[in-house]
């Protein structure tokens, strides 16, 4: 879940700029509350009052691989950057998705009570050491880790989880993001006693460790949930219950983590290796300045989010002289959907073949090349990255002679072959001609009934501007007009939601596991405002979706997700853009990394802290620059101990 | 229609105007530099003015030619019968048929048969095509500095010398040509010091070959004559030069248009509002006094981020707060002018209020309108430029100076100076000018010079 709502938060920085505002996506993922009436079970069986079933089997799981790096020495300060001063260290209600958020829950909503291994994505003891799946597949007995504790000291009980139900579906918080996935997902969260808890999901489910054990802790005891929360806890400190918590804030300027003197977690498996410092300062920097403080000394490390910059920037004595070093560390994580859509209500993209021939005029590689330095992979499956992709699937690619064959099939033709220019026709064009210049769509494709092959292009972000201008123009070597019209990033938004365009821009994120009924079922298809933005609908698709969602057989959910994005690709409603599989870093010699740099789940550079600063060698570098001692330059910049490179390529 | 016979203060007023000469040369530039934009096409088109192919004249201007039209090759993927000429590259191409064929006949001597097939190799070395003088229009992206080198190394690698010294020659490469003719170009491409093979991206980036330099980059890039990009090119790879022009053309209609409509309601209402008076004008004041408490900025904005503008909505929009300014001016000269003896005359005659005001008065009270003209067109040219860099003027691509400086003041941006320094001399240049006329209007309709006390 913390998972969930934090991969939209960062959605904007991931690809190519911001393409819905931070929140914007969360927002849209909640717009229309999926009720699944079809899927859930019948009632009845629930009246008892909670207690452990006798036959009960704990499960757990001690046998994953470390995440961290037994090697990682502990302590120092991590300095790094933050992209803007927290609006408020409260983690629900407004203004709550922001910069700082990631950091704020990783300490906080991150301890749920299982959590999938960022590597093998089995599941693993988290805040409970052992858990029970019941026969329904919904019902979940927990056993809490007994010596777990907030920072303020106090225990973490069943209560603490039940609390966070609770609040999750209270009115005062106001949140309703969190309002309906509480009512989306948990029926009942129960103490059976201070350690031990139960909780019930809403329906079967194949997957109920992903869907129904993303709870967190609340501390019970020291928040009190009315009319005044909001208002109250903006500006109050979390209390946590990972091993920082935040020790010194300097308003406007930074905040800084400090360990915890004494933390409950030291030495449990899945820890070791992790959190190694002993402060973490983040300190608010201007977006695009990070390289000026890294190289000033100021941050340890930074993420480079431009290609631009990765390519130009990092030529400079301190890169070349091997002290400071990068690294692009591919990681395997869902792209989401991100691209450009055709509302299938659209007069202009009713017609398969026209939608066809768009896909085959958008040449990625051109624009790959020239315009983000060959940074990026072409997406081609509507649920790139996770488990349930079509690797068969290859990208339509681009190809103008196709195109035009698909357009001529869609009743499209030059319009002189249809209507010769008469007299006046050729005398117009001359005094345009001499005075202006030839109209600029006297060759823009028409059909039949004379409507010229041009649409229009809503986008909300200008710093995709730049690419859809250069796309514009094959369509429009091609004989097809685009016309693009920049929105307010809300209102773009909102014209695809409600289906008042032609074609869009925009990007969704996806979750570990997709939920293809929000964007594909037919039952959106009638209505608007959801986040079926095309208008799609299909029986088969219907079909489909209800095998992945209910059928035991993973064999059988694959092969069905498999079908689906095969119509998604034929169907050509969706002409997928760009993903960038990887975490670019630059830092300092003396941050060190595992050998495996991050685990391959990684979706930002703070999702796990399992690097750490090597004392000595921080020494050792101050002394080698002042010396002017070079450094072997590692020049192998691509970090890819998964081979996901490969797998990538061979995607497309 | 007769013209109007100038009367004697006016025409002083004129001469005056003309004997200010910073006004009057900036006044002739201003103009020349319309007439010019008016005729942007023939500048900067990468559409040929005219093509001279095998005995007939070809207008692409006017009528559109499919590559097949010249036996042009297309783009891979692309059918030459359905997609337009690429005529600079048309021009490139016949122009290093005529190199290759002159010094083919300096190798071949007088052998007529070598000459002959000399002749057959290269058909189309006499003609002509005709480029304007910027060979790029303003929405075309131009990738060659990126890209040049790939296809010269894949044609290398391929074995394909002779077409790898063809696109060198073609696209001006004359020391990769030289290379590639001589076998040069194998030395440095080796292998040598346990270094890898080479590429020509790696020479370009070594400066290890000067007729490479500045190549295998990707826009934005820098001034380069090769290519005629005269003034670099933006992010996008578009001539930042023809990109200058076009906005130009645009800012400058714009402004004119905005002004005409804003000075022509402004006069109308102001000259009601001082001729008419009483309920009228204290009715219309109080509506004015709203209008310019509402942030006008703000408010285009906001229409502009809901609706995408055109170039008429965003004079609509604009010309809704244009008008106010002038109103004031025009009012109180009317006030003034309407007790005048001879508007009482022609009052006693029965003249309409209609005839009064825009047949008596009007003419009267123009020194205002006239001053503050060319200040109003200054900033309708600030205001377009401030809503396009700020992305809520007109839509992409529209050439737009704004436009530019935003891209120039992209962070990574920064250090093109030529993004920089282009669109913003444009923009100082125009406003000096504009200004300069501004001020010598207003000093040659300063009526101190003849003011008599007796």
């Amino acid at each position: 879940m913390n998972e969930r709502r934090r991969v939209l938060g960062a959605f904007a920085a991931a690809i190519a700029g911001a393409l819905v505002p931070p929140g914007g996506a969360a927002r849209a993922a909640v717009a229309e509350p999926v009720v699944r009436d079809d899927l859930a079970p019948a009632t009845g069986a629930l009246a008892s009052p909670p207690m452990l079933p006798p036959d009960v089997r704990w499960e757990t799981n001690n046998d994953e691989p470390l995440i961290g790096s037994p090697q990682a020495i502990r302590g120092g300060t991590l300095r790094y950057e933050l992209g803007a001063y927290p609006l408020t260290f409260r983690l629900m209600g407004p203004n709550s998705n922001d910069f700082f958020a990631a950091w704020n829950r990783l300490f906080t909503f991150n301890f749920t009570l299982v959590q999938r291994h960022p590597v093998t994505d089995r599941y693993i003891p988290m805040m409970a050491t052992h858990w029970s799946v019941q026969g329904d597949q919904r019902t979940i007995y927990f056993k809490l880790d007994p010596e777990a504790r907030f920072s303020d000291g106090h225990p973490v009980t069943a209560d603490d989880y039940v609390f966070t139900w609770q609040m999750m579906r209270s009115p005062h918080i106001v949140d309703p993001f969190y309002n309906t996935y509480a009512k989306q997902y948990y029926e009942s969260v129960d103490r059976i006693d201070d350690h031990t808890l139960r909780i019930v999901g809403t329906r079967w489910s194949w997957r109920p460790l992903y869907d129904f054990a993303g709870l967190w802790p609340t501390p019970a005891h020291a928040t009190k949930l009315d009319a005044g929360w909001v208002q109250r806890t903006n500006n109050q400190f979390q209390i946590t219950v990972g091993p920082y918590a935040i020790a010194d804030v300097v308003r406007g300027e930074s905040v800084t983590f400090e360990r915890l003197p004494k933390w409950w977690g030291e030495g449990r498996r899945y820890f070791i290796g992790q959190y190694n410092f002993d402060r973490i300062a983040l300190r608010v920097i201007p977006e695009g300045r990070g390289l000026d403080y890294l190289r000033r000394g100021e941050l340890d490390v930074i993420t480079e989010g431009s290609a631009r910059a990765w390519h130009e920037d990092y030529d400079f004595p301190a890169v070349n002289n091997g002290w400071l070093r990068r690294a692009r560390v591919m990681v395997d994580t869902p792209s989401g959907v991100f691209g450009l859509h055709m509302n299938l209500e659209a007069p202009i993209f009713g017609n398969l073949h026209f939608r066809r021939a768009m896909q085959y005029l958008f040449n990625f590689e051109r624009v790959n090349r020239n315009l983000m330095f060959d940074e990026y992979f072409r997406t081609v499956s509507f649920f790139e990255g996770t488990p349930f992709a079509d690797p068969k699937l290859k990208p339509y690619g681009f190809h103008p002679e196709f195109a035009r064959a698909e357009l001529a099939r869609a009743g499209y033709h030059r319009p002189a072959e249809l209507r010769p220019q008469g007299f006046f026709g050729q005398l117009w064009n001359t005094v345009r001609g001499i005075v202006f210049t030839r109209s600029d769509t006297a060759d823009v494709l028409v059909n039949e009934r004379g409507e010229k092959a041009s649409f229009s292009v809503i986008y909300g972000s200008q710093g995709l501007e730049r690419h859809l201008t250069v796309i514009q123009q094959d369509f429009r070597r091609a004989g097809v007009d685009m016309q693009l019209r920049l929105l307010e990033p809300g209102a773009a938004f909102e014209r695809a939601l409600e289906r008042k365009y032609e074609m869009t821009l925009v990007g969704y994120t996806s979750g570990f596991y997709p939920d293809p009924r929000q964007y594909l079922g037919s039952e959106y298809q009638k209505a608007t405002n959801n986040n079926d933005i095309w208008g799609f609908g299909s029986p088969e698709v219907d079909r489909l979706i209800k095998v992945y969602e209910r059928d035991p057989d993973a064999a059988a959910r694959l092969a069905a997700m498999h079908r689906i994005d095969d119509i998604v690709h034929d169907d050509a409603f969706y002409i997928p853009f760009w993903r960038s599989p990887f975490i670019r870093i630059a830092y300092w010699d003396y941050l060190r990394f595992p050998e495996f740099y991050l685990p391959k789940r990684t979706e930002q550079l703070s999702d796990y802290l399992v690097y750490w600063i090597d004392p000595a060698r921080k020494q050792a570098l101050a002394r080698d620059m002042r010396d002017g001692k070079r450094y072997p330059v590692d020049t192998e910049i691509d970090k890819d101990y998964y081979h996901l490179r490969h797998a990538v390529a061979s995607g497309g | 229609m007769r013209w109007p016979r100038l009367d004697p203060l006016t025409r002083r007023r004129f001469a005056r105007f003309r004997r200010i000469r910073r006004g009057y040369y900036a006044l002739v530039v201003l103009l020349a530099a319309m007439v010019l934009a008016v005729f942007a096409p023939y500048l900067a088109e990468s559409r040929a003015i005219a093509v001279w192919y095998r005995g007939t004249l070809y207008l692409p201007t006017f009528q559109y030619y499919p590559m097949r039209t010249f036996g042009q090759a297309p783009p891979a993927g692309w059918d030459s019968a359905n997609i337009e000429t690429d005529y600079y590259r048309l021009q490139r191409e016949w122009r290093t048929e005529r190199l290759l064929y002159a010094r083919g006949r300096t190798a071949s001597g007088s052998d007529p048969a070598a000459r002959a097939a000399l002749a057959a190799r290269y058909p189309d070395r006499d003609d002509v095509v005709v480029m304007p003088p910027i060979p790029w229009n303003p929405y075309q992206s131009d990738f060659w500095a990126n890209e040049i080198l790939n296809d010269i190394q894949q044609a290398l690698d391929a074995g394909r010398r002779g077409e790898a010294e063809w696109l060198a020659l073609r696209d001006g490469l004359d020391g990769l040509a030289a290379a590639i003719d001589d076998g040069k170009i194998d030395a440095l491409l080796a292998a040598h010091d346990g270094h890898p093979k080479r590429t020509l991206g790696d020479l370009a980036r070594s400066g290890t070959m000067a007729s490479l330099a500045g190549l295998g980059t990707s826009p934005p890039n820098p001034p380069d004559l090769r290519r005629r990009h005269y003034l670099g090119t933006d992010s996008q790879g578009r001539d930042v030069a023809a990109r200058l022009l076009y906005g130009f053309r645009i800012s400058i209609f714009f402004a004119l248009f905005l002004v005409l409509t804003g000075q022509v309601i402004g006069t109308i209402v102001g000259s009601l509002q001082g001729y008419l008076g009483g309920r009228f004008d204290l009715v219309s004041q109080r509506v004015i006094e709203v209008l310019i408490a509402v942030p006008f900025l703000y408010v285009v904005i906001v229409i502009a981020a809901l609706f995408q503008p055109t170039f008429w909505l965003l004079i609509a929009i604009l010309s809704l707060f244009q008008w106010i300014a002038i109103t004031f001016f025009m009012r109180t000269e009317m006030y003034r002018e309407k007790t005048r003896e001879y508007c009482l005359a022609a009052k006693s005659y029965g003249a309409s209020h209609f005839r009064i005001v825009f047949r008596h008065l009007l003419p009267n009270c123009l020194t205002p309108l006239v001053t503050f003209t060319p200040f109003a067109v200054v900033g309708a040219i600030f205001a377009l430029t401030g809503l396009d860099y700020l992305g809520y003027g007109l839509p992409a691509p529209t050439p737009s100076w704004g436009e530019l400086i935003g891209q120039a003041l992209e962070a990574s941006n920064r250090d093109k100076l030529w993004l920089t320094l282009a669109p913003f001399c444009a923009l100082t240049v125009t406003l000096v000018l504009v200004v300069f006329i501004g001020e010598s209007v207003r000093e040659a309709f300063d009526p101190k010079p003849y003011a008599r006390y007796e």
